[in-house]
């Protein structure tokens, strides 16, 4: 009973939460978000204010904000469209990536 | 002309960057954000952002939004309701200008 239980639990969480990121393909996976952050004092048009700077992040954060994007949760049209693209996998990777980049 | 550059580049900076207050942002820092960002800007753990070197409008920009509602996290729409627009432009100050393991730019390669 405790085996399948463990089972269960792994099954259903296993996955999700031993997503680790891959720093090699996270690399080739963010190539189109340096496309506003990898610019030097990009703007976010409207309102205006500087894109954040990503380099060197804090890696549970940036999945987190990733995650908040694509469920909508935090609202930003094109990061939401963006994040809307990314599965677990690609967040890990993406966020090891950003967070090796010291 | 290398000081008339240099001259012109700091005025753009200042514009830039230095709305806020840095001795005052430290104080409110201290009292408010440093639970959990660290005065060092780093978070003190992972899954909160790393603030140092982070643009000063962005992060004001995100304390507007957690007190306004349109950002929600439990713990910062309480801490951000507490701050004036002048405490968010001086804590944002505060921790733009800091230079230790600050962010940086992601390159295009």
């Amino acid at each position: 009973m405790k085996n399948i239980l463990i089972m269960l639990l792994l099954l259903t969480f296993g996955s999700t939460a031993i997503a680790a990121g891959d720093i090699e393909q996270g690399k080739i996976k963010s190539y189109t978000c340096t496309g506003c952050h990898g610019i030097k004092f990009y703007m976010n048009a409207v309102p205006s204010y500087h894109v954040p700077r990503l380099g060197g992040q804090n890696e549970a954060y940036i999945v987190s904000a990733l995650k908040a994007y694509r469920s909508a949760e935090r609202s930003h049209s094109t990061m939401q469209a963006q994040a809307g693209s990314l599965s677990d996998q690609d967040i890990a990777d993406i966020s090891a990536y950003f967070a090796s980049l010291k | 002309m290398k000081k008339l550059l240099i001259i012109m580049s700091l005025i753009f900076s200042v514009s830039v960057f230095a709305k806020g207050n840095v001795v005052e942002g430290r104080k409110k820092v201290e009292q408010v954000c440093q639970s959990c960002h660290g005065t060092d800007g780093q978070g003190i753990d992972n899954t909160y952002p790393k603030l140092a070197g982070q643009f000063a409008d962005y992060m004001v920009k995100a304390l507007a939004d957690y007190k306004s509602g349109e950002r929600k996290n439990a713990i910062m729409s309480g801490f951000a309701a507490s701050l004036t627009e002048k405490d968010m432009e001086n804590v944002a100050a505060y921790y733009a200008g800091l230079k230790a393991n600050k962010l940086h730019d992601l390159s295009i390669k």
